[in-house]
């Protein structure tokens, strides 16, 4: 064998040994050995080796150590990988030291590239968590006797499904500061939401006529008004209630959708399908819109039209199961198809 | 009850009284549904249905009661008045997660069979000449391919060939492996409380429709007749009617979180499913609410036949009212029903309390959930029954809280049955409740009114009559109603028809049978129940 291709030998074994080392440190870093896979990985001339030094470093916490490593491997873009797993240890480092601008910056970048990415989209939502918790942190450590207190707790049990704590929070704001604009509505709108009993109507209609008194503009507070008073039967005040509700805010699709099937009721079908068409194109992807702008042509002979109607509903209705069993599947609760 | 508000000179003054009077005439059978406090699988919240059955062609009726696992479902034969446990002579004995019954007179023979809906295998009862049922289901070919969820049945003859067919309703893919448990995932909570999974996220499953052959066996048509289609809907409560007046029995399925369904007989075997164009598959809003029972019947007067539906709490149960042909708007709210959002509304029934001529409204409720009651909302387990008064016009009136205990106190109740089991002419209810014994409501208390019931019997048509569609003429008002299998929450009510007359001492009767005839009775006499056949010329007196 001549010489040089003996040389040649010796540095391609030489390159393979290197490359094992490197594949046993990476294997150790994936077994969450971080530093073990640090102390095999640390020296090798090689760009993986060093991204993944820096990885293992961020891992255990030691996040000045890991950044410059963990930079120079986010902006090396051959191996997406590599740069996935850098950008998102990077990410976390500055959520960490809450550098939330830096980190934002960095993972808008990353869904850039990832828009699809579990990790990533998970470490958006966290950073917003956090940044958020800190917010109310601040709120409550330097404003605790605000109305806004109770007004922000009120509004996490809302989210959180316990309407009855959220109305108590709603009652100590308001309370506190009953000329606050919006409120009362929001008071107004928890009340229903726990209930729609008797008492629970009357309740959240007080608190919606309130709002009108502080803000006699309120489409929205007349809307939930008219609403109530259809429970109750008061059918000709709810009409014009909802009048009043579309004359402030003419493209309130909600209260013309509402209105015109109360006029629907009464076979006013002219300006009935007048009023829906208008929620229709306001609200294109509204189905109680277009459900209504259906029976009202129907019922007003109006059946070609009603049929189109419908079509484009059965469109829009999409099935709840297929829905949910996609998510069930993303989280693992079925099997894969 | 009544003695005593009559002591008191409280008579005249009082709504209908109810009180509940099932111990005292014997029956005091538990009927286990799953927890009582809490629940791990959707399969423990639907059952069980109820049935008022005349097995023994005696003229009085027989009660049936639909057990989940852990217990058996028990027949009550009628005994003056009492009812003794005649489960084991009849040959009913049988476990597992029972869900709804049926009742229908499939061979024709005069005895009157029934169907029991399972998670598991269905049981057909032939009924053996009112002494003895047995179950055929494999004979008649009602075996199915795999463990089904069978919720709501009816009988139906769709095809007016003078048999009755059948009608499965199936709500959702249930097995013990592979449905998440509670907390599971984000859809297995309610009001941030880990409850039982489902129904969304839960796989459908399709309805089924068998043909009978006319020689005891029954043939899956699901497929080619249309109903297998659309296979979206979570199905639960099921009732019959000839909802577009053409002659041929249609279907309406109420479906939990999903729109209902309203299955129009085509003809030629044919159905198709026009809840959505008609308008009886939504709320108002366009939003599915969470269907459980669902009865029908004329409330305003109209001659057309309505259709009310029970929901889930938060939602309003649905008044939809038929313009006439088929087609429905939501009169809920205009019809004074829509108050009561509290409860997690599960059998009703249009019938006449007061026998004042206008169909009142009763309907039966519990939580799905025994762990909501730990919630500090005011979501109680166990909830209350609610009677609405017809006042005529086209309006209801709430009277729940002066109709007295029988309507005001608690159960986790599920199937309702309409009958009038001492043919004293006051229709009772018979009310099956998870892991308690049943209710039987009977009403008192009201200025006496005068009735009429109806047993009829088909010749060409089924001999149970399922289809026959009446009008009742007495004092100037006209009534309608229809004889039907099923309905309510997976329950079946009295196959004779019961219709107040108000002050009238005789009605005028018109009968279109499923075979297309029509017949018309004149003058016969309140007060009783008149047995009437398909093509004779007079009414017999029942039995």
């Amino acid at each position: 064998m001549p010489a040089i291709s003996r040389l040649a030998l010796l540095v391609l074994a030489a390159a393979s040994v290197q490359a094992q080392s490197v594949l046993e440190g990476i294997e150790l870093f994936e077994q969450g050995r971080y530093t073990a896979a640090e102390a095999a990985l640390e020296g090798l001339p090689d760009k993986r080796a060093r991204a993944f030094v820096a990885l293992a470093r961020a891992a255990t916490g030691r996040c000045g150590q890991a950044a410059g490593g963990l930079q120079a491997a986010f902006d090396e873009k051959s191996d997406r990988q590599v740069m996935r797993l850098a950008g998102l240890a990077l990410a976390r480092c500055r959520i960490a030291e809450k550098s939330f601008a830096g980190a934002l910056s960095l993972l808008n970048l990353l869904a850039s590239e990832f828009p699809d990415d579990g990790d990533v989209l998970y470490e958006i939502a966290r950073l917003h968590l956090k940044a958020w918790n800190d917010a109310v942190e601040r709120m409550f450590d330097k404003a605790p006797a605000s109305f806004r207190v109770n007004q922000l707790s009120a509004e996490i049990f809302e989210i959180r499904g316990r309407f009855s704590e959220a109305v108590a929070e709603y009652r100590r704001a308001v309370e506190k500061n009953p000329r606050a604009i919006n409120l009362h509505y929001r008071l107004g709108r928890a009340l229903l939401m726990e209930s729609h009993a008797p008492e629970a109507l009357a309740a959240a209609r007080r608190e919606f006529e309130a709002e009108l008194r502080l803000n006699p503009n309120d489409s929205v507070a007349e809307y939930q008004i008219a609403r109530i008073l259809e429970v109750e039967g008061e059918h000709e005040a709810a009409r014009e209630r909802l009048e009043n509700a579309v004359r402030l805010d003419p493209d309130f699709s909600e209260a013309l959708t509402a209105l015109g099937r109360a006029l629907s009721a009464q076979k006013s079908w002219p300006r009935a399908v007048e009023l829906l068409e208008r929620a229709v194109e306001l609200a294109p992807q509204s189905e109680s819109a277009h459900y209504n702008l259906m029976l009202a042509y129907r019922n007003a002979g109006r059946e070609s039209e009603a049929l189109a109607v419908k079509k484009r509903l059965d469109e829009m209705q999409r099935s709840p199961e297929g829905e949910f069993t996609d998510f069930l599947r993303r989280i693992g609760e079925l099997p894969q198809q | 009850m009544t003695r005593l508000l009559a002591a008191l000179g409280l008579a005249a003054a009082a709504a209908a009284q109810s009180v509940n009077v099932a111990a005292e005439v014997g029956l005091t059978h538990v009927f286990p549904n799953g927890g009582d406090e809490a629940k791990t699988w959707i399969l423990e919240t639907t059952g069980s249905g109820a049935a008022w059955i005349d097995y023994d062609n005696d003229g009085d009726l027989d009660a049936f009661l639909v057990s989940g696992k852990g217990g058996v479902n028990r027949l009550y034969r009628n005994d003056e008045g009492r009812f003794a446990d005649v489960t084991a002579a009849a040959g009913l004995e049988s476990e597992g997660w029972g869900q709804g019954v049926c009742a229908g007179d499939y061979d024709n023979d005069g005895y009157t069979d029934f169907l029991v809906t399972y998670w598991g295998r269905n049981r057909l009862y032939r009924n053996l000449a009112g002494e003895r049922f047995a179950d055929v289901a494999a004979s008649a070919g009602l075996l199915q391919d795999r463990v089904r969820y069978n919720t709501g049945c009816a009988f139906l003859d769709y095809d007016n060939d003078g048999d009755l067919d059948l009608f499965v309703a199936n709500y959702l893919k249930f097995d013990f492996e592979t449905t998440p448990r509670p907390g599971a995932n984000p859809y297995c909570y309610y009001r941030s409380i880990p409850v039982a999974c489902g129904p969304r996220g839960l796989p459908f499953d399709r309805n089924l429709l068998y043909r009978n052959d006319g020689e005891g066996g029954f043939t899956d048509v699901s497929v080619e007749s249309g109903i297998a289609a659309p296979a979206r809907n979570y199905a639960l409560g099921v009732v019959t009617g000839d909802w577009n007046n053409d002659g041929r029995v249609d279907l309406y399925v109420a479906c939990d979180r999903t729109p209902s369904l309203l299955y129009i007989n085509r003809g030629g075997g044919k159905f198709e499913d026009e809840a959505l164009f008609r308008g009886a598959a939504l709320d108002a809003d366009g939003r599915a609410l969470s269907g459980m029972g669902v009865a029908a019947g004329d409330y305003d007067g109209d001659a057309a036949v309505d259709i009310f539906r029970t929901n889930f709490s938060d939602e309003r149960s649905t008044l939809y009212r038929n313009r006439g042909a088929g087609d429905f708007d939501e009169a809920t709210l205009a019809a004074g029903v829509g108050r009561n959002t509290r409860h997690v509304g599960w059998g009703a029934g249009f019938f006449d309390v007061d026998n004042d001529g206008w169909k009142d409204l009763l309907l039966v409720n519990g939580h799905v959930f025994p762990e909501a009651a730990g919630l500090e909302s005011g979501i109680r387990y166990r909830q209350r029954s609610i009677l609405y008064r017809n006042r005529g016009g086209g309006r209801f009136e709430d009277a729940a809280e002066t109709a007295g205990p029988g309507v005001t106190e608690t159960h986790a109740a599920r199937g309702l049955a309409l009958g009038d089991y001492d043919n004293d002419g006051r229709v009772e209810a018979l009310i099956n409740s998870q892991n308690e014994p049943p209710a039987l409501i009977r009403f008192a208390g009201e200025p006496e009114n005068s009735w009429i019931a109806l047993k009829l019997e088909g010749v060409q048509s089924n001999r149970s009559a399922v289809g026959a569609r009446v009008r009742v003429t007495a004092g100037g008002r006209s009534q309608v109603d229809s004889v039907r299998s099923g309905g309510s929450y997976l329950s079946q009510n009295d196959l004779r028809l019961h219709f107040g007359l108000g002050g009238a001492k005789a009605a005028d009767v018109e009968i279109r049978w499923p075979s297309g005839l029509r017949q018309s009775l004149s003058g016969l006499a309140a007060g009783m129940t008149h047995r009437l056949v398909e093509a004779a010329p007079q009414a017999a007196v029942n039995p």
